[in-house]
């Protein structure tokens, strides 16, 4: 029993050690193999391409022929001789501040309407949500423009209580207003994403809120969106990249004009990538997006310290 | 004992192990496998080229009556010959140009396209399309003819029908409001004083013609007065005259205010063909820009109301008549042979030119065209008609060259900043130049 076992019982132990790291490494290798075609995919088809344009932004290239390296020419001529580039930066700058926050507002809005207890709540819930399936198509941007069009629907409409309507996507001073409003209406997403937030809150707050007495605007305000803070600022980040690459409907509503009134900086990148030839500019341009999304992403983090609300931090957000 | 059994336990697992690791690799490989054979395969299936089935991939763009023409045309070359079919894609201008840049850059147009006067100096300097000069078209397309569309001293696209540029104008609204019709070889001061006279005749939010953001419409103006294109010697050379831009542009600056031309917003708003949109079809506008190929869609909108004349002209003539529209072959097809002989068919063949028949202008080859004549509509005689208005005058073709979209593109916003009253004309004139001059420089650096 004794000596024989105090050895057999050490060899077992060794060995349950290598074959303990043994399999560690065997199951972290069989999990790379299994995930290996969504692996390959990623690295051939997003990281080789990112890298790619990161070239691709110091040459010039008309894809058509091989690309000549050029420097810094392209971001030289992006920051020192391009009207186009700022206009669309002021473009997309307008355009990401006016529709974030109105589309945040208004499916924050519609979430609260639907997170009453209600009967057939989940009949308002399905035809609300319902149009955010066709969400941001084609279909919807093709729609738009003939609802918005000089002889569109909404001008019929207007004429019937005598008011003339303007060629509302026609006109560079309602264009854009036209586009941020297309935008704010596609709320599904991120209205969902809010009234899940808000399905979260646990009910004795309010509760007890009204045993102490406050009213709806003050439960709103000390409860509701301090809960739903952390909500927020996830479909604020989420709205701002989103607003920032924004492309199809300028593109199929407005072409970014009249006069450049819409014209986005993604558009103003496709036009340079595949209407006029100039790969490498384009990459330039897609880098100094990135770069902006980034810087916007990181500005919004720092400062959400001050007004998001964890209620694992026990409150401590300060 | 207790050792013992550990370890027996444990073979087990690692057996388990193993045959899951063994199943997971095999599945894995017949993965690979599989999508090995179906890239290798989806490369050359169907390629068989000579004798066996044939799908050309071909793609145009137009009005509708053209697309159902022309898709007529590729059943009668089916029933002609079993092996070959089509798979055909077919839209409006607009969308096929902004198509096609994309279809370029990733090497997947298509067999047989639709090419344009305007855009095959682009597409053929970058090496996209076929050169077809050795096809043999001898009594069909005279070789001067063919000669003068040679691009570097190759054939890119094969010219299927004489075309010309006018303006085509609303009979019945004009001669119901007491305005005289205009008249063959008009010049460009008539051409104004026609628009300055009907606007005191027309009612209220009708207008005799539309304002002028593109540069084409200056360049006719330009060329016609003398001055020559705007870009020349293989787009090495910027030409825009400041004298006749400055009074052209402040015509259409007089036009605006006396609501002669329609407002901005409308402008913008226009889009030919389209039952509500287009300028003349919605009745706003009594005149637009039409070509041969394209008048006839226009009559279908408006039967009975439509006729044409002539681009104004001026001491050196106006306009252009000459074939603007072609066939062209990938250089990435595999099936050139195949799209090459339907090309032939396409402009030799007297059933064809009957089925497809004055959709895309005047066919080019005269037996063709003979065999059309007894069976043409009002609405074909039209287009000949502005063929025949056209030609005597004519100035050539005018092309942006290669690497000048980008110009061309800010040309008309910088217009429609004019247009909208938010730029001067010489500020315009002075952006497009700076542009111009710039796109030159680096052309002429190639």
């Amino acid at each position: 029993m004794n000596a024989e076992a105090v050895v057999n019982k050490r060899t077992d132990a060794k060995l349950r050690l290598t074959k303990k790291k043994l399999k560690g490494s065997n199951d972290n290798l069989a999990g790379y193999i299994f995930i290996s075609p969504w692996l390959i995919g990623f690295l051939l088809l997003t990281v080789w391409p990112i890298i790619q344009s990161f070239y691709l932004s110091f040459t010039e290239y008309s894809l058509l022929e091989a690309p000549t390296w050029t420097g810094m020419d392209n971001y030289k001529n992006i920051f020192t001789n391009d009207t186009d580039f700022t206009t669309s930066l002021k473009v997309t700058f307008i355009f990401v501040l006016f529709s974030v926050p109105l589309k945040l507002f208004f499916s924050l809005m519609v979430a609260i309407m639907l997170n009453k207890n209600v009967k057939g709540m989940n009949l308002y819930r399905t035809a609300i949500y319902f149009p955010s399936l066709i969400g941001g198509s084609i279909a919807v941007s093709a729609l738009w423009r003939n609802m918005f069009n000089l002889n569109g629907y909404f001008n019929h409409v207007l004429a019937w209580f005598g008011i003339e309507g303007v060629g509302w996507i026609t006109n560079p001073h309602t264009s854009l207003g036209t586009l941020i409003l297309l935008n704010t209406w596609q709320f599904g997403s991120t209205m969902v994403i809010f009234l899940a937030g808000l399905k979260q809150i646990p009910n004795e707050l309010y509760e007890s809120a009204s045993v102490d007495g406050a009213t709806g605007i003050r439960k709103f305000f000390h409860i509701t969106l301090p809960m739903l803070s952390p909500v927020m600022f996830f479909n604020l980040v989420l709205g701002i990249i989103g607003s920032f690459q924004m492309f199809t409907s300028a593109f199929i509503i407005t072409q970014g004009g009249p006069i450049n009134s819409t014209y986005m900086y993604a558009l103003f990148l496709y036009d340079k990538a595949f209407k006029h030839y100039q790969m490498g500019y384009a990459s330039a341009l897609a880098w100094i997006l990135l770069v902006i999304v980034a810087l916007m992403t990181v500005i919004n983090f720092m400062v959400s310290r001050y007004w998001v609300f964890y209620e694992t931090d026990g409150g401590k957000h300060k | 004992m207790t050792g013992h059994e550990f370890t027996i336990q444990h073979k087990g697992e690692m057996i388990m192990e193993n045959k899951i690791w063994s199943k997971g690799m095999t599945l894995l490989t017949l993965g690979a496998m599989l999508a090995l054979t179906a890239c290798g395969s989806g490369g050359d299936s169907k390629d068989s080229g000579s004798g066996g089935a044939v799908k050309l991939k071909i793609m145009w763009q137009g009005p509708d009556t053209r697309h159902q023409a022309m898709l007529k045309t590729q059943e009668v070359y089916t029933s002609l010959n079993p092996t070959i079919t089509f798979s055909p894609e077919y839209m409006a201008w607009d969308d096929y140009w902004k198509k096609l840049p994309t279809l370029a850059a990733s090497h997947s147009m298509p067999d047989v396209l639709h090419m344009d006067g305007a855009y095959i100096q682009e597409y053929a300097t970058r090496g996209t399309l076929e050169d077809l000069s050795d096809m043999d078209l001898s009594g069909v397309i005279d070789d001067k003819t063919l000669e003068n569309l040679k691009i570097d001293g190759k054939l890119y696209g094969i010219p299927i029908s004489r075309n010309a540029q006018g303006i085509a104008f609303n009979t019945e609204g004009l001669t119901s409001a007491g305005i005289e019709l205009p008249k063959k070889d008009w010049t460009w001061d008539e051409f104004f004083d026609f628009a300055r006279n009907a606007r005191t005749k027309l009612p209220d939010g009708v207008y005799p013609i539309s304002d002028s953001d593109t540069w084409d419409f200056y360049q006719y103006y330009q060329t016609s007065n003398g001055k020559g294109p705007i870009i020349q010697e293989n787009g090495t050379k910027f030409n825009l005259d400041k004298e006749l831009f400055t009074k052209f542009y402040g015509i259409y600056a007089e036009f605006r205010e006396k609501k002669i031309v329609p407002p901005a917003d409308m402008v913008s708003s226009f889009k030919e063909n389209d039952p509500q949109a287009d300028p003349m079809a919605s009745g706003k506008v009594m005149t637009r820009g039409a070509t041969v190929g394209s008048v006839g869609a226009l009559e279908q909108l408006m039967p009975g109301k439509v006729d044409v004349v002539n681009i104004p002209v001026g001491p050196e003539g106006g306009g252009w008549a000459q074939p603007t529209i072609f066939l062209s072959v990938s250089t990435d097809s595999k099936h050139k042979d195949e799209a090459k002989a339907f090309i032939k068919w396409f402009v030799t063949d007297r059933q064809a030119g009957t089925t497809y028949g004055m959709n895309f202008g005047i066919p080019i080859y005269d037996d063709v065209y003979k065999a059309l004549e007894p069976t043409l509509q009002p609405k074909d005689k039209l287009g000949n008609k502005l063929y025949d208005t056209a030609k005597d005058k004519a100035l050539p073709f005018y092309p942006a060259a290669a690497g000048w979209t980008e110009w061309v593109d800010n040309y008309k916003k910088t217009m429609d900043a004019v247009m909208f009253g938010q730029k001067s004309i010489e500020d315009a004139y002075n952006e497009i130049s700076k542009a111009g001059n710039a796109i030159a420089e680096k052309q002429s650096k190639k």
